[in-house]
């Protein structure tokens, strides 16, 4: 019971954050739905990975992302649209913003700290170690949400073709 | 838009090559990665039997065009600053597969990419409260409580409003990017008084500013071969998030005392 309520706390709040996010750039109302859903799963699946695997939040995300990657390439084709139109919002519950804040905040700690030599050291491992899990988990979202598009580079661009070519 | 001709021959076809220009620049300003352009452009110009080669950098495009008699025009085009467009690039990538299925002509090409163009965007009131929310449930996702969460969505509100009314006065996008975080983040500090979990709302109410678009295009780009732009544009993105950390900064040097390290 315990992990259904775990679930339902974190695929909402993703799907919803993604949703949000992609209002943004402008989408097309009939793509907000799937990027919810994207958005969600994905969330869901870095959750279950990181919880029942113990995998770390890097690796946990390139899982989380590719399968981002690959439903997009299932979904774009229903609703017509680019994959970069569902995944690039799909992604973005994943960014690590506290590792971002912790490096910045480190980071202020670590100029202010001149006077000691200990604090000055502990501040900047601290920033070093904060900023590489931010740009890690940054990398592993694009390098995953992308990999379906380098595999399927031809189906990715005629996702947006309503009808059978008359031509060929 | 400006755009300036270098025409080697004035050929019947000039006012196509015109067309593709501003479609492709057009394309570029809404953040579409460098491939998918050339596919689209490419597709449109097949249908009228044409090739076209094309180098983008991060402010302008150079397009060359050549026919079946190998007359080659040249066309530059400046790349607009704008805001990216989910809904242009998926209408303007239909419009070319429009083009090469049913051989749409000229003026059906460019009264379809006229009507796409002064098509309106998404409703910025339903764009706010959208943004808004989905801030407050980042919160939650990191663990925030539900005064937190809504916090964030009011730092949210007060830092996306800015952001939009100080670019709608031509600001930087810099000096745009640093006060929308600084007020975003300033206001979220307000949660160190209401006892609630103050370093996850000051974290979490600037990511709504965080350039997804220029970001993961700038690596898709990179990846496949577009360094020029690739490049460019994942530099662009490294420069606005450095803006982020910077509005962040100002607050946490103001409130750094009442937070736990």
């Amino acid at each position: 019971m315990s992990l259904i309520i775990d679930i339902i706390h974190d695929f909402f709040p993703a799907a919803v954050a993604a949703i949000g996010f992609g209002a943004v750039s402008d989408p097309s109302p009939r793509s907000l739905l799937p990027i919810g859903l994207l958005g969600g799963t994905g969330h869901l699946a870095r959750y279950l990975l990181m919880t029942f695997l113990d995998a770390d939040i890097v690796t946990a995300t390139l899982g989380g992302s590719l399968l981002i990657g690959f439903l997009t390439l299932l979904l774009a084709a229903r609703v017509h649209q680019p994959l970069s139109c569902l995944y690039i919002p799909a992604l973005l519950p994943m960014v690590p913003g506290k590792y971002a804040y912790k490096s910045v905040y480190s980071l202020i700690l670590f100029v202010q700290s001149t006077h000691s030599s200990d604090e000055h050291f502990r501040y900047m491992m601290a920033f070093m170690s904060n900023a590489t899990i931010t740009f890690m988990v940054i990398a592993m979202l694009a390098a995953g949400a992308t990999l379906p598009y380098f595999l399927y580079r031809d189906r990715s661009f005629s996702m947006t073709r309503q009808r059978h070519p008359k031509k060929q | 838009m400006s755009l300036s001709h270098l025409k080697i021959d004035n050929s019947p076809k000039s006012p196509f090559y015109d067309f593709i220009a501003e479609y492709v620049s057009y394309m570029l300003a809404c953040g579409v990665h460098t491939a998918r352009v050339i596919s689209c452009a490419t597709r449109i110009c097949e249908a009228n039997d044409l090739r076209m080669r094309l180098m983008t950098t991060s402010r302008s495009v150079v397009l060359s065009i050549t026919d079946t008699d190998g007359n080659c025009e040249t066309r530059v085009m400046a790349i607009e600053n704008q805001a990216p467009s989910f809904r242009v690039n998926a209408l303007l990538s239909r419009l070319s597969w429009q083009a090469y299925d049913e051989g749409l002509r000229l003026d059906e090409l460019r009264r379809e990419f006229q009507r796409i163009k002064a098509s309106p965007r998404f409703p910025f009131p339903w764009v706010l409260t959208l943004v808004s929310i989905a801030n407050a449930c980042f919160c939650c996702l990191f663990g925030g409580d539900f005064m937190s969460c809504m916090v964030v969505a009011v730092a949210t509100l007060a830092g996306f409003w800015l952001k939009r009314t100080l670019t709608s006065h031509g600001i930087s996008r810099y000096i745009v990017f640093v006060l929308s975080s600084f007020t975003s983040s300033l206001i979220a500090s307000v949660s160190i008084l209401l006892n609630c979990n103050a370093d996850i709302a000051i974290a979490t109410s600037v990511l709504f500013l965080i350039p997804g678009v220029v970001l993961i295009s700038g690596m898709v780009d990179t990846a496949d071969g577009h360094i020029l732009v690739g490049v460019s544009r994942l530099i662009d993105a490294s420069l606005l998030i450095l803006c982020i950390a910077i509005g962040l900064a100002f607050t946490l040097l103001l409130v750094k005392n009442s937070l736990i390290y």
